[in-house]
């Protein structure tokens, strides 16, 4: 690895983490999987002087169901961990999806899904979802704690709501509400292990056939994941028609400002938005009468 | 037609185990006591002057031993086109003017890596930029930047063929067409980055190892730019991972590398990282292609008018070749009664293209094919009869350049229509699925000596032993395609062994026979091939010998060497075991151990190649309607290689190609801003995975080649050319959107759909 | 700066002292001569560099080597059981023709004994996913997926 050099670091709590992180200031970073920091090191993008490395911290690695409140995922649980759960994948199919749509094994075996999130890569794949599902992300820092959520942890490409000395713990998703279904949909342009062009988390509430609440938030499109809140407008109080579909597709893809970039075209990427939103909702609208109301 | 024993079998391949286990040695793997570590400082800029460079602090950094710009060095251009020195337009650092982001300009060697990357960023160089061109329509404007001083408009090669008189074919076609298309660049992508690691003996000789599919072009341009003598440099290829075509010229790291160890005593290496390979790699030409044809209304070709124009990027390398072969290309496949090429080669301030498997192919093939495709539309000609109706047979000639030998075109259009039912669903579509077909025909090497070798093309050295084994000794390179395993099974078949009889030494230019030119445009199976053949038939008739005389046997006894016998094909009980016949031999020779060497360089072949290969393949694709993007489902490919001598081989080269052109096709490209590769990881150059590949069914078509060893000839860089345009062709039948310019992106399937 | 770090690689232990901004990659290949495991990228696309850490599959080039004291390390090299004898997954690598060039393959071999490890019956749709982070420019991963799949069956029995 060329020119960065840094001091290593394991604690094995995280108190300990928060205070070295205090302590060594500004060149001192946290280290999950290491998928998206150590890159970042190579290409000579951040100036680390000292690496926290996370992995010692036990009580961070698991993820805990609890049927009244929700699920939480520890901040050191592998992406794999999270897409081959087997809680996740009965109650929270579309985390389990989106943390399987991440990139390829290897990386999965390493990277987490709050490393994702603290990325903060505007294409990140597990945002989305954890957004519409009304994630919130609990942040630890020596003299204290808080949860923010996920809709207001995002500040721009690569920042977020994280300050000094702080780490995350772990992210919560309460559980869904009766009736209620979650997808995800995401699309590369040129191929199919990729990072998304455009990525899309739907949770909707039905009654019956129609839509009582609909959160969507769209990934790639803009500087931070975003709700698209004119297309939650369209669906939420009508049944899911063709119609309906459509015209939440058009509105979201008027409401996103993509970038066009390497991996695709801003007009495309606009497109994409309008044809995912509709496919995600479909979806979302499957599950939701797929469970007992 | 002969019967073989071990030819056309899956013997299991030479070096699998060691690759299985981790034991082959590839040239980053090698580790010397003292080794150095070397880096390259490469420009910034796109075009501009060198003002000054100041080494001091960089030299100065701990740990660092030295650094060296092109005031160090001999100032010696070079290139692989030696017989025409007006085209080696190529120093190792830059002289006064660097050309491309990422050209060479100076070279530091440190204990470590990492050290000399640090001393990279301590040089420092003062530049005067210039403007800049990207692309052929700047390069060839009237006052555009010069690039070179001594091609003042930017065209460094121009090539013509022509034959019959093109206008007047026109004026008497019923249909003709005129279209430009464009092709991009891609990157050869071995996952192998270049690596080169030098050693210089007490003496002052020289020995490079280096990823290289050409160590004997290496081999004498080392020795040109170091101003030394071909003998004093030995290189040696260790196992190569992947080259296609990109790794066929001497390279500056291996310059540097051995430069350095003669001048630090040191061995030194130099590995490039994917950054810099994606960066500054040799890529597949991107061209701009004019092409008009001509034919009759029951789909006759008549005429065809070719321009093309290369975008070769700063300095030659493989260019001239590519420039060359695309003439020959676009009148491979169809009887064209008239024909007129243009090729063009136009600098830009961009990486250096060069020879990326099919080396000119797959963008003239793309433009041919895709031609044929439109052309039997609006001629309401069935495309599969349109190209029966025309497809050249065994013993046309092509004016002026060749005559075709064995060729199992018009069988490969059946067999794969039938495998296909192309025709059927050509008829019968379906929503959202189409069907296309694309076809090539390519060489088994060339004939035309541009390197200006005094030695054979290529060459073989047998050495047998009284133990009933054999030793093949050839410089021919093995990057993965397999020629440590086709030669000497093709030695095996002669001399009736088996293949763990034989032990195999190959690409050591101090220690295999002169010479070599390298693994490139399909020529090893066919020419290394031939002169296994050419040393057997020598140890043979001393085997026979010896067998003659044991017997005493008439003079008109016919012998063989099979089945670890030597024996009278009429009296097989007159007969020796393989070793006792080496003995005896050996014993009449007094001692004398037997050698041969043998050798082939083709004569009197034509302009193009000793043998033609040909094919045709068959996409289906299924493209939704909402997103554009287009899924292979399935590959149906017949081809024409000759004997197949290795079955697995063969299709591994098939199945290899279909990977590539599906990215060719489909999602692979380089993206530039002003210069600037952005596309500079797998992340961002985008490579089909296993989840992206298509179903793939294939067909070999049996002839027999009289100019290949055994009957065989080329298999495997030609099948990168017929992918795109039927997967183009399938796309057009699904959508309605004809595609003029790779990649087929889905944007544009969407904005050019007219249907689906 | 150095750290001393035991490192337990193919059930052989190695104490080294240690640059911690080394990744594992360079530590197997430089400093044990396990050059078995290739560097294709080292930017965790192209899984030339693919290991086994307790069991599962790594980038090695995206691991830092100080992170895995005390893991369990699984290279190419720990894969055969002898000279003679292969493990099934290189025997059916050798026999399916699934090895060309060979620089991807430590990599795939390491990759489907991950897979296999978890799933011993895989589908070729798993197989296909469970190599998508490994890629081969020579093969067209056709001769390797078939590879898998019969040395899955190879390891039943
Ligand atoms: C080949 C490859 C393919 C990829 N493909 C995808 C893809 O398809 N989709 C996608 O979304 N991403 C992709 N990624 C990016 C990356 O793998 C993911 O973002 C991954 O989830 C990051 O997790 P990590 O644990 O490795 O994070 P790290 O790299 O360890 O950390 C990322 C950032 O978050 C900070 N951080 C991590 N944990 C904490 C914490 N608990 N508290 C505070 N800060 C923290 C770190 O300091 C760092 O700045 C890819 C990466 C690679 C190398
Ligand atoms: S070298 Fe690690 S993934 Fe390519
Ligand atoms: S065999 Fe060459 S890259 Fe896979």
């Amino acid at each position: 690895m060329s020119l960065t050099k840094f001091d290593y670091y394991a604690p094995e709590r995280v108190e300990d983490a928060c205070r070295l992180l205090m302590e060594k200031g500004e060149g001192a970073m946290v280290m999950a999987g290491g998928t998206d920091l150590l890159i970042k090191i190579q290409r000579g993008l951040l100036k680390t002087q000292t690496l926290i490395d996370l992995q010692k911290i036990e009580s961070i690695h698991d993820i805990t169901f609890d049927k009244d409140k929700g699920l939480s995922i520890g901040a050191m649980a592998r992406l794999n961990d999270v897409a081959n759960h087997p809680v996740i994948k009965e109650k929270f199919p579309a985390v389990s999806e989106a943390a399987l749509a991440t990139a390829n094994v290897q990386i999965r075996n390493m990277g987490t899904v709050v490393g994702n999130l603290c990325n903060a890569a505007p294409s990140a794949d597990n945002a989305p979802v954890l957004m519409a599902m009304g994630a919130v992300v609990n942040l630890v820092r020596s003299n204290g704690e808080r949860q923010i959520p996920l809709e207001a942890f995002f500040q721009g490409p690569g920042l977020t709501v994280i300050q000094k000395g702080e780490i995350v713990t772990s992210v919560f998703v309460p559980t869904p509400p009766a009736g209620s279904g979650a997808s995800y949909q995401h699309i590369s342009a040129r191929g199919k292990v990729d990072i998304s062009a455009v990525c899309v988390g739907v949770m909707l509430t039905m009654k019956g056939k129609t839509c009582q609440t609909a959160r969507i938030v769209l990934g790639a499109v803009a500087p931070v994941p975003m709700r698209a809140l004119r297309a939650e407008k369209v669906i939420e109080g009508n049944p899911i028609s063709k119609e309906v579909l459509e015209k939440a597709g058009i509105e979201a893809s008027k409401e996103c400002k993509p970038i066009s970039d390497l991996r695709a075209a801003a007009e495309y990427r606009k497109i994409l938005v309008g044809v995912l939103t509709a496919r995600a909702v479909n979806e979302a609208a499957k599950r939701a009468s797929k469970k007992p109301n | 037609m002969q019967e073989f024993v071990t030819i056309g079998t899956n013997v299991t391949r030479t070096h699998v185990r060691d690759k299985a286990i981790g034991a082959a040695i590839y040239t980053d793997d090698i580790r010397l006591p003292g080794m150095l570590h070397g880096r390259l400082l490469r420009s910034p800029y796109a075009h501009a002057r060198i003002l000054h460079i100041d080494t001091t602090k960089a030299k100065a950094l701990p740990g660092v031993k030295g650094v060296i710009t092109s005031e160090d060095i001999p100032r010696i251009k070079f290139g692989n086109w030696r017989l025409f020195p007006d085209t080696q337009d190529e120093y190792v650092l830059a002289v006064d003017k660097v050309r491309f982001i990422g050209d060479e300009v100076a070279a530091v060697v440190a204990i470590d890596r990492d050290t000399a990357e640090e001393a990279l960023s301590l040089i420092k160089v003062e530049y005067e930029e210039l403007p800049a061109s990207f692309d052929i329509d700047t390069s060839i404007r009237e006052g555009a930047p010069v690039i070179h001083e001594a091609f003042p408009n930017n065209i460094s090669i121009h090539r013509k063929v022509s034959h019959g008189d093109v206008e007047k074919a026109f004026a008497e076609s019923d249909y003709v067409r005129e279209d430009v298309f464009h092709v991009h660049a891609i990157s050869g992508a071995y996952l192998e980055p270049c690596a080169s690691v030098a050693q210089c003996d007490y003496s002052g000789k020289i020995t490079l190892w280096t990823s290289t599919q050409v160590p004997y072009i290496v081999q004498c341009l080392l020795a040109t730019t170091l101003g030394m003598r071909e003998n004093d440099v030995r290189v040696i290829k260790p196992h190569v991972g992947g080259g296609f075509g990109a790794k066929m010229e001497l390279r500056k790291w291996d310059f540097c590398a051995a430069f350095m160890a003669k001048k630090l005593g040191k061995p030194v290496k130099f590995t490039l990282s994917r950054e810099e390979e994606f960066e500054t790699g040799r890529r597949r030409h991107p061209m701009r292609i004019y092409s008009k044809i001509g034919f009759t209304k029951d789909g006759m070709l008549t005429a065809k008018d070719l321009q093309i124009y290369l975008d070769g990027g700063a300095y030659n390398a493989m260019g001239p070749t590519a420039t060359f072969l695309c003439g020959n290309y676009g009148l491979m496949l169809y009887r064209y009664k008239s024909y007129r090429f243009h090729g063009q080669h136009v600098y830009t301030n961009k990486p250096p293209a060069s020879a990326i498997r099919g080396f000119g192919s797959p963008q003239s093939t793309f433009c041919t094919e895709t031609q044929m495709n439109m052309a039997a539309e609006e001629l309401g000609i069935d495309p599969l009869d349109l190209r029966l109706r025309n497809a050249v047979h065994e013993g046309d000639v092509i004016p002026e350049l060749s005559k075709i030998g064995s060729c199992g075109f018009a069988e490969c259009l059946e067999k794969v229509a039938e495998a296909s039912q192309f025709r059927k669903k050509r008829k019968n579509p379906k929503k959202g699925r189409g069907i296309g077909i694309g076809c090539y025909s390519f060489i088994s090497g060339g004939v035309f000596n541009w390197f200006n070798t005094q030695y054979p093309f290529s060459a073989a050295e047998v050495r047998v032993f009284a133990d009933g084994t054999a030793h093949l000794l050839t410089m021919a390179s093995d990057i993965g395609q397999g020629s440590d395993t086709v030669l000497p099974q093709i030695l095996a078949e002669e001399l009736g062994l088996k293949m763990e009889d034989i032990r195999v030494t190959s690409a050591d230019t101090a220690m295999t026979p002169q010479a070599d030119l390298g693994s490139w445009g399909s020529r090893v199976t066919l020419m290394a091939g031939n002169a296994v053949i050419d040393a057997a038939k020598k140890i043979k008739e001393k085997l026979f010998g010896a067998v003659t005389a044991h017997f005493n046997l008439n003079v008109i006894h016919d012998l063989e060497c099979k089945n670890g016998k030597v024996y009278s094909k009429g009296r097989p009980d007159k007969g020796l075991t393989f070793g006792e016949a080496v003995a005896l031999a050996q014993k009449f020779q007094r001692g004398e151990p037997l050698v041969e060497r043998g050798s082939y360089t083709p004569r009197g072949k034509g302009l193009v190649t000793p043998a033609f290969s040909f094919g045709a393949q068959v996409a289906e694709v299924e493209v939704d309607k909402d997103t554009g993007l287009v899924e292979v489902k399935k590959m149906y490919t017949a081809h024409d290689c000759g004997t197949v001598l290795h079955p697995q081989s063969v299709e591994g080269q098939l199945e290899g190609s279909i990977q590539m052109s599906l990215g060719y096709a489909l999602s692979e490209q380089f993206v530039l801003e002003g210069g600037k590769t952005l596309s500079t990881t797998f992340l961002d150059y985008k490579m089909p995975s296993a989840m992206d590949m298509p179903e793939s069914e294939s067909i070999c078509v049996d002839t027999y080649e009289v100019e290949g060893p055994l009957g065989a000839k080329e298999a495997g860089e030609g099948l990168v050319s017929p992918t795109a345009p039927a997967i183009a062709d399938a796309v057009y039948d699904a959508t309605g959107y004809r595609c003029y310019d790779l990649p087929i992106t889905p944007d544009k399937v969407l904005k050019g759909k007219t249907k689906l | 700066m150095k750290q001393l770090v035991t490192l337990n690689v193919n059930g052989n232990t190695y104490s080294l002292a240690i640059d911690p901004w080394r990744t594992l990659n360079e530590v197997l290949r430089e400093d044990l001569n396990l050059t078995g495991t290739k560097l294709g990228c080292g930017d965790g696309d192209c899984g030339a560099c693919t290991v086994l850490v307790n069991g599962r599959s790594v980038s090695s080039c995206l691991t830092l080597a100080v992170a895995v004291q005390g893991k369990e390390i699984t290279t190419v090299e720990g894969l055969a059981q002898s000279g003679e004898k292969l493990h099934p997954i290189q025997e059916a690598f050798i026999e399916h023709g699934a090895i060309q060039c060979g620089f991807c393959t430590a990599g795939m071999e390491m990759s489907a004994l991950n897979l296999l490890k978890q799933n011993p019956s895989p589908t070729e749709e798993e197989i296909r996913t469970a190599i998508a982070g490994n890629l081969c420019r020579c093969t067209g991963y056709y001769k390797i997926v078939e590879a898998i799949g019969d040395a899955a069956k190879k390891m039943k029995v």
